[in-house]
């Protein structure tokens, strides 16, 4: 999306209060890194775009040192490809050995439910736990160590909590996008109706308004639903759940 | 989100949400002890089960796991007409399966998308209307749980039993490890392709589209010709059968195509 040119105060304010919240993940992030006695922990996410090839993962929030060894995007050199193709098809845990022999990640009693990456690739070794919620907010969490030795209550528990988290972000991302004012009914059965295939002309004579009326009321909805025409307007409309 | 109810018909949540995982319940306020299994022989059944290919087996003892009185596992599919079809295993009585499965399986269906998000993972409880045959002992009680593997949704579904309340925390870790045992059985049977025929450069337009270009804008970016795009256009709109470009979007965002 482009960025605006000029930013009101409202944007600025949206800005910081995301700013914020994102942070407030980093609490959770490091318990569940605790609990996993790794060192790091990466959270990756997919952008919105059912085009497999302009999907593309992305590091959202970490902790690696910024002058260390190995960075988030070192995972994502490394594994991103496989990490992407992964996620469409399953849900299982991935592990992988670092590139020192003693640097391994085991589940003995996991065995059978988690894949393996190939090894000795990275400095380090680690999980990534898959998260795919729908057709928005999928991803992974990502922790790195030198040696992790996890066992399947901590595997299921992590998950579960990544879950949790993805769905958090999720929320917070759709709050930033919601529109600033509240579609009315009118405005929304308009979409609805031009969402369904008809034109204004059809629109018009359902609802029992002028075209003009039904064109007008479409506008005014494009510009609250941030968009730049009625398409793009109908769009966002259905992702953000205000027509089926 | 003001309207978190997705599953409900009647009550939703019922239990507390611990929704930072702190407080993890201890192990034996659940199970109602007759049927009670450990995490170990948990994860070794199932092993077994994913390893045989036995899916009910597999269901059984996560339903045995979280002290439940039935399971049903059923896909959840986008504007599935007909719920039966969609049901992969269950215990329960066929009458019930047939009557009420269907009808559960039809209402998860007519939420949103950021909604069908937001409730993975997420116990939600509800009841059975009160004319229906239920297995003895069981209450009219029943639980959700919604999970993903790959682009499949799942929904699976507990009767909860009459004198035992159902642990959020199991619940959840029994969607995860239901998640991977579908992870490793229904391996074969994920959609990797696309259902319909759209070619990569009608997607790529309909993408494109979606985000407020106009033919002219997309011919720039994508570097072909206004009309070739506007054949591409008509080529999906004969396709998906619709009868305008705002349809056809509305049709792609609806399927996930963008």
């Amino acid at each position: 999306m482009p960025m605006k040119e000029t930013r009101t105060v409202s944007d600025q304010m949206k800005r910081q209060s995301k700013a914020v919240s994102r942070s407030d993940f980093f609490p959770r992030l490091v318990a569940m890194q605790r609990f996993a006695h790794a060192r790091n922990f990466a959270v990756l996410k997919t952008n919105n775009s059912g085009l497999p090839s302009r999907r593309k993962l992305t590091c959202i929030l970490d902790n690696f040192p910024t002058d260390g060894e190995i960075a988030a995007s070192s995972i994502l050199e490394a594994y991103g490809t496989f990490l992407l193709e992964h996620l469409e098809v399953s849900s299982l845990p991935l592990l992988w050995n670092g590139r020192d022999d003693a640097q391994t990640a085991e589940t003995p009693d996991f065995a059978a439910f988690v894949i393996r990456l190939k090894n000795r690739v990275l400095p380090v070794c680690g999980i990534a736990l898959p998260v795919r919620l729908g057709s928005m907010g999928n991803g992974y969490t990502v922790f790195a160590a030198n040696y992790l030795d996890i066992t399947s209550e901590i595997i299921i528990d992590l998950h579960a909590r990544s879950h949790q988290m993805m769905m958090d972000l999720l929320v917070l991302d759709e709050r930033r996008s919601a529109p600033d004012e509240v579609l009315s009914n009118r405005e929304i059965a308009c979409l609805q109706l031009a969402g369904d295939g008809l034109v204004s002309e059809e629109i018009a004579g359902q609802l029992g308004l002028s075209v003009h009326t039904v064109n007008a009321y479409l506008a005014s909805a494009t510009v609250k639903l941030d968009s730049v025409n009625r398409i793009q307007a109908i769009a966002k409309a259905i992702r953000l759940g205000y027509i089926a | 989100m003001s309207n978190r109810s997705v599953l409900s018909g009647g009550r939703v949540t019922s239990a507390k949400l611990d929704r930072e995982f702190n407080d993890k319940p201890p192990v034996q306020t659940v199970g109602s002890g007759r049927r009670h299994i450990t995490t170990e022989q948990l994860v070794e059944r199932l092993k077994s089960s994913a390893e045989a290919g036995d899916v009910s087996g597999g269901l059984r003892t996560l339903s045995d796991y979280v002290g439940a009185d039935g399971y049903l596992l059923a896909r959840h599919e986008l504007n599935s007409e007909n719920g039966l079809d969609n049901v992969i295993s269950s215990d329960w009585p066929f009458d019930l399966v047939r009557k009420r499965g269907t009808e559960l399986i039809t209402r998860l269906s007519r939420t949103t998308e950021l909604e069908k998000c937001l409730s993975v993972l997420q116990p939600a409880f509800s009841m059975l209307p009160e004319d229906s045959a239920l297995p003895a002992g069981a209450s009219r009680e029943y639980c959700t749980i919604i999970f993903s593997t790959g682009r499949n949704r799942y929904v699976l579904m507990f009767i909860c039993p009459t004198d035992v309340i159902l642990s959020q925390q199991r619940l959840r870790e029994t969607g995860v490890l239901a998640s991977y045992f579908a992870s490793l059985l229904f391996h074969d049977t994920i959609k990797i392709g696309r259902d319909m025929d759209l070619t990569d450069r009608e997607l790529e337009c309909l993408y494109w589209i979606a985000e407020g270009k106009t033919s002219d804008e997309i011919a720039t970016i994508i570097g072909i010709s206004k009309n070739t795009i506007n054949n591409y256009i008509t080529s999906v709109m004969r396709k998906t059968a619709t009868r305008t470009r705002s349809e056809a979007i509305a049709y792609a965002v609806r399927h996930n195509l963008v």
